[in-house]
């Protein structure tokens, strides 16, 4: 017993110390007192010197939380309790939350770096005027392959990954709207078709495909294509930023003739309190000197054009992860569209899985 | 020839289990970025773990919430498993410990969205606190059931001759019962403390205002691929372990060579 209650005492007096501790390191990092900024962000998606920064320029001290996925981000926001100033949803999200009466108006008179942003990314389908997004990221879906075994003229275009000389070749990301969007794609049809006859068409053409295809993984592929394992893959922009960094024969293709383009945006959510911060973040994060230094870190394409000029050359022109003017024009975002429409892509997309 | 294979056999599993630790830990040394080359040595990731002042606060959070958690837990499970076993009839034992049970096997999700909805509900903000209460409620089933075991192998007959000797109720349970569940009091807490340190489903629903633990912080980060620096927390905190074990199995050591010497004074 005398035993037992000493260890209880030990355990108390650990935690007493840990409570301390970290009471200590959040003052230090200073995260008490009201002037406070509480940003919900994918994990590891601001480059962290940046909010010293604009902690030591601004004296409002940032609380970084994290989540990761879209879907469990929208789950604590709509359920309530939290406090998140400032949240970053993928386009299509942005909808569902505007949609869900979850976000609060951008006050445009309060931004002072609107005019840094390139036009080509406001204005989407998502949140026409950009009433309550301000964008992020954004990226592309393309074709990656390794030099090693692919010259760089055979991949240009969807079209040719159905040629015969990449049997067993190919490994496509498991999303059922990016592979049949690219199916859609290649058969001169919109992204967003919900005409269930052209769905059926874009699943026979991927049908056609299935000789072609090592396998259908997710982020597995970053892992395969970095050892050599494929010879071509089809993914994101950001993760084939990843896969370039770690293997100097892998090269990233948008075929011209159109792709998805997602954006990332920040949002603010209705139970946002800290509107002077808020606003003052927002710009901070639209100054080209800072955005540039985020898409550095990140690697992933900035928005913001004043910005990009900012960039060393070779990330600037890179073709691969900034397009030509012509590619990004035939760039398509997915639109928001009902789980009954979403339910027929998945069908569609799921014939094809079995076929294959 | 039989003693030589069994111990192949267990030097083989060891460094199955052991191997991905060590690979982490190796990697947490390398001067790249990711984990799929080698690029020579550097203490550079762990300079950043430790200048960076939100992990380090994260790691002692998650490290309270799993102590202070698990320990009421115990408590408040120890004393459960007692009134159970106390319970005399029949229908009623089965069905407590029935709801203890199904509280064990329902997936953390579910109870993870449900307590997010409850506390909602009750306007308790969502932080240290939730965080705390939720892991307590999902430990205790975990302790009842390590408890229940140690307590069902008590003979009747050792209660009855401390009553005899005139034991009151206080000193039974002080001087009879508790030293001798003690070993499942324990296994009970570790047990805890391990599902509350490695939890994501539950915590992840009833953290928020600023309060995070290491599990969610680094499932959040899938995104963007893991960086090293969580490799170097991870050889830390496998350092830290490896001393506790080691610390434990001293004051082990000592306290069993003291009972061993006051034996031979006695006799």
């Amino acid at each position: 017993m005398k035993r037992l209650v000493s260890l209880v005492v030990a355990l108390l007096a650990i935690c007493g110390l840990l409570a301390y501790t970290s009471h200590q390191l959040e003052r230090t990092s200073g995260s008490t007192g009201a002037k406070v900024l509480n940003l919900y962000n994918w994990g590891d998606y601001i480059d962290p010197s940046l909010i010293t920064k604009f902690q030591k320029e601004t004296g409002y001290h940032v609380n970084v939380e994290t989540f990761d996925s879209n879907e469990a981000m929208y789950t604590k926001i709509n359920q309530g309790g939290t406090h998140y100033d400032l949240a970053v949803p993928s386009e299509y999200m942005v909808a569902k939350m505007k949609r869900a009466h979850l976000l609060k108006p951008l006050d445009k008179r309060r931004l002072t770096g609107w005019q840094n942003f390139d036009s080509q990314f406001l204005n989407q389908s998502f949140d026409r005027g950009n009433r309550y997004s301000m964008p992020y990221f954004w990226g592309t879906l393309g074709i990656v392959y390794n030099d090693k075994f692919v010259k760089a003229s055979q991949v240009q275009h969807w079209q040719d990954l159905w040629s015969p000389q990449f049997r067993d070749k190919i490994m496509l990301i498991d999303s059922a709207r990016d592979i049949m969007g690219m199916s859609l794609v290649t058969l001169n049809k919109s992204m967003n078709t919900t005409n269930p006859a052209t769905l059926l068409a874009a699943e026979r053409k991927l049908n056609q495909l299935a000789p072609n295809v090592k396998a259908i993984v997710a982020d597995e592929i970053k892992m395969y294509m970095t050892q050599n394992e494929a010879p071509l893959a089809v993914d994101w922009s950001g993760e084939a930023a990843e896969m370039l960094a770690n293997n100097p024969h892998l090269h990233y293709v948008v075929p011209s003739e159109g792709s998805n383009l997602w954006i990332d945006n920040l949002v603010i959510p209705k139970t946002a309190q800290h509107t002077d911060a808020i606003y003052a973040f927002l710009n901070f994060m639209s100054r080209p000197e800072n955005a540039a230094q985020n898409a550095e870190y990140i690697g992933y394409a900035t928005p913001n054009r004043q910005a990009k000029a900012l960039l060393p050359k070779a990330i600037r022109n890179d073709r691969q992860f900034y397009p030509t003017q012509t590619t990004i024009k035939h760039l398509q975002v997915y639109q928001d569209l009902s789980p009954a429409k979403v339910a027929l892509y998945n069908d569609r997309y799921l014939e094809f899985k079995m076929h294959h | 020839m039989k003693r030589h294979l069994a111990h192949t056999y267990l030097i083989l599993v060891f460094v199955i289990l052991y191997a991905p630790i060590l690979f982490l830990i190796v990697y947490s040394f390398s001067q790249g970025d990711t984990m799929t080359n080698y690029h020579g040595f550097t203490w550079r990731h762990y300079q950043t773990l430790f200048t960076d002042a939100r992990m380090l606060a994260i790691v002692a959070n998650t490290l309270l919430v799993a102590l202070l958690s698990s320990l009421i837990a115990t408590i408040i499970g120890t004393l459960g498993a007692l009134s159970i076993n106390r319970t005399t009839k029949r229908v009623t034992r089965e069905s407590l410990l029935t709801l203890n049970n199904v509280l064990m096997v329902s997936p953390d999700v579910i109870i993870g969205a449900s307590f997010l909805i409850f506390f909602t509900m009750l306007k308790i903000p969502l932080g240290f606190g939730s965080v705390l209460m939720s892991h307590i409620a999902f430990e205790i089933p975990i302790v009842v059931l390590m408890v229940l075991p140690r307590l069902r192998e008590m003979s009747a007959a050792m209660l009855d001759a401390a009553e005899d000797l005139g034991a009151t109720t206080r000193q039974l349970l002080s001087r009879v019962i508790l030293p001798f569940i003690s070993p499942g009091i324990f296994a009970g807490f570790f047990m805890a403390l391990t599902y509350s340190l490695d939890d994501f489903a539950v915590t992840f629903f009833v953290t928020g205002n600023g309060f995070s633990t290491l599990s969610v912080e680094i499932y959040s980060r899938a995104r963007q691929g893991i960086n090293l620096e969580i490799n170097a927390l991870s050889g830390v905190m496998f350092l830290f372990s490896l001393l506790l074990v080691g610390g434990y199995y001293w004051i082990q050591q000592a306290s069993q060579k003291r009972k061993h010497r006051r034996r031979e004074v006695a006799s």
